[in-house]
């Protein structure tokens, strides 16, 4: 019981420092990428100095970060006369912990048994072993949903209690659409989900790590290309990122829906659509690239098409897997930034067109075409 | 100590949630203010939502949340977020008259449930012996002898909705004189 206990902590406490970690990268990686892309040599200004020397450390100005958050923390938190102050304070954490929550159930590697790892701990953990996920349970995709669902109210409620209407609409366009895309989201997995036969998410990763024709890997995105990038889009919208960030369009409404908030409030709302990033990342990686595993890999070892096999032993195998699930994710979130530095902004009525007149009858489409093929398949 | 803790973790956990629930459904009763009674009823769906899945019912939690928080309740939170905040009515005074005499009351209840049924209290059924309601049990259930229910719902909400837009129609009509 207390060793179930401590692996939870510890897996929570990974979890917690990937996603911050992530948060934190990333806002980086869109600055330095966005000068990549346009040519020129982007964040280099922050530097820590060496106490009693001139040697200032810049590192391709991987400091700014630190100076971003500094600022947001020391800033003047500026409250505005609101008709409900309570919801306007509460707003950032609905919004914010959710989007932590959904990493709960997603895998981030494969199983872990302490006493293979090193000897001494067999002691205290004996030789059981836990899958690398913080809750493993049977309706992961669901819960993924569910919590998802809850940061559209944080959206709502911030626009709403601002009490400004450059707040309110971006509220209502921030809720309209999230609801439009959430459904879209929805439909594009349901293909996956006939394929696979399950929402556990751990089992999907499982049943990737075979091979198809005898040499692609099982990914989801080999089964459902269509799909994958329908999900990444519609996930890009559910997020708000340009090309889809009407709710916090800067030349028609300032900030959107979080306006009037200030300091570390903001500070919020910037981390939460950072840490989401990272989570749909998470979430593709997982449904369409064969998540933790490397091609042709399982917890055993390799199994090249060949007919040949590469056992590993524990440790390597934990360590490949938890690499292999942060490089994905990280390319996954590199190519999110890409799109964002790319695309130019929708008009309003275009994103909500697009999601109902395009996105939802083709998603529909793929789902029958699925449904057909599995039952000839099967039959 | 900490063992006999963690042994009823689940359990202290259990009451907890459904604790929370108990309040924040009070909560919805008692508030006047439109929005903050959409929240409480929020966080008493999500607390539900955690008593379910203590109970071992995942799924039935992630609907419980999925359908009246995801949908249900974005729905109602859009509205009230279009109504103007400056109306009267809900101003006025912040809490039904019958504020005290009902904290009262539902002190007793609260209290009368707890005496009656403290020995009966139910465990957290994680860990429990016997089959956990899985999904694949829940699904063969569901489309074998709760499929008529859940069509005849679908009707009944497909009317209720067509009987909303009537009686719009109906007011508009009215209000053109």
């Amino acid at each position: 019981m207390i060793a179930d206990l401590v692996i939870a902590l510890v897996f929570i406490g990974y979890a917690i420092s990937v996603l911050m970690g992530f948060g934190t990268i990333l806002t980086w990686v869109e600055r330095k990428q966005a000068a990549v892309m346009s040519d020129r040599i982007g964040a280099n200004r922050a530097y820590i100095r060496l106490p009693f020397t001139q040697v200032k450390l810049v590192w391709w100005g991987l400091f700014h970060g630190m100076a971003d958050g500094l600022k947001m923390l020391l800033k003047e938190d500026f409250k505005p006369r609101t008709y409900d102050w309570y919801a306007y304070a509460v707003a950032p954490w609905v919004v914010f912990t959710p989007v932590l929550l959904v990493f709960a159930v997603i895998p981030f590697g494969g199983t872990l048994t302490p006493a293979k790892l090193w000897a001494p701990l067999a002691g205290f953990f004996g030789e059981r072993s836990w899958p690398m996920q913080i809750a493993t349970l049977d309706a992961g995709l669901l819960i993924v949903f569910a919590f998802s669902g809850l940061t559209i109210i944080g959206a709502m409620l911030a626009g709403w209690s601002s009490s400004n209407k450059f707040s309110l609409l971006g509220a209502l366009r921030a809720g309209s659409q999230m609801i439009s895309y959430e459904l879209v989201l929805a439909l594009t997995i349901l293909g996956l989900i006939l394929i696979y036969g399950t929402v556990d998410l751990d089992v999907m990763v499982r049943r990737q790590s075979g091979t198809v024709l005898g040499f692609l890997p099982a990914w989801g995105i080999v089964y459902q290309p269509f799909a994958a990038s329908l999900f990444l889009a519609a996930a890009i919208a559910e997020n708000k990122r340009i090309p889809f960030d009407l709710p916090e369009a800067e030349s028609e409404l300032i900030a959107g829906y979080f306006t009037e908030y200030s300091a570390m409030k903001m500070g919020l709302f910037m981390f939460a659509e950072f840490i989401e990033i990272a989570i749909i990342g998470a979430l593709f990686t997982t449904l369409f690239l064969g998540g933790y595993n490397l091609p042709y890999m399982s917890d055993a070892g390799f199994a090249l098409p060949g007919g040949a096999a590469v056992a590993l032993p524990h440790g390597a195998v934990v360590v490949t897997q938890l690499a292999t699930f942060l490089l994905k994710v990280f390319l996954v979130c590199s190519f999110q930034i890409l799109i964002r530095w790319t695309l130019p902004r929708f008009r309003y009525d275009q994103v909500l067109t697009f999601a109902w007149k395009f996105m939802f009858p083709l998603a529909l489409a793929n789902l029958v075409v699925t449904a057909v093929v599995v039952w000839a398949v099967r039959a | 100590m900490i063992r006999d803790l963690l042994a009823n973790l689940d359990t202290l956990l259990l009451w907890g949630f459904a604790g929370c629930a108990f309040v924040s459904a009070a909560l919805m009763l008692v508030l006047r203010q439109p929005m903050r009674v959409a929240m409480a009823l929020v966080s008493c769906m999500v607390f539900l939502g955690g008593v379910y899945g203590l109970l071992g019912v995942h799924f039935i939690a992630a609907f419980q949340v999925l359908i009246y928080v995801g949908a249900v309740m974005v729905f109602m939170v859009y509205a009230i977020m279009l109504l103007d905040p400056r109306d009267e009515s809900a101003g006025t005074s912040k809490y039904s008259k019958l504020y005290w005499p009902g904290l009262v009351g539902l002190t007793a209840l609260a209290e009368a449930l707890a005496v009656g049924y403290w020995n009966d209290l139910p465990h957290a059924l994680r860990g429990a012996a016997g089959e956990p309601f899985d999904i694949l049990r829940f699904s063969e259930a569901f489309l074998s002898e709760y499929w008529l229910h859940f069509e005849l719902t679908s009707v009944l909400l497909v009317a209720a909705v067509v009987a909303a837009m009537a009686v719009i129609r109906e007011n508009r009509r009215h209000e053109r004189g």
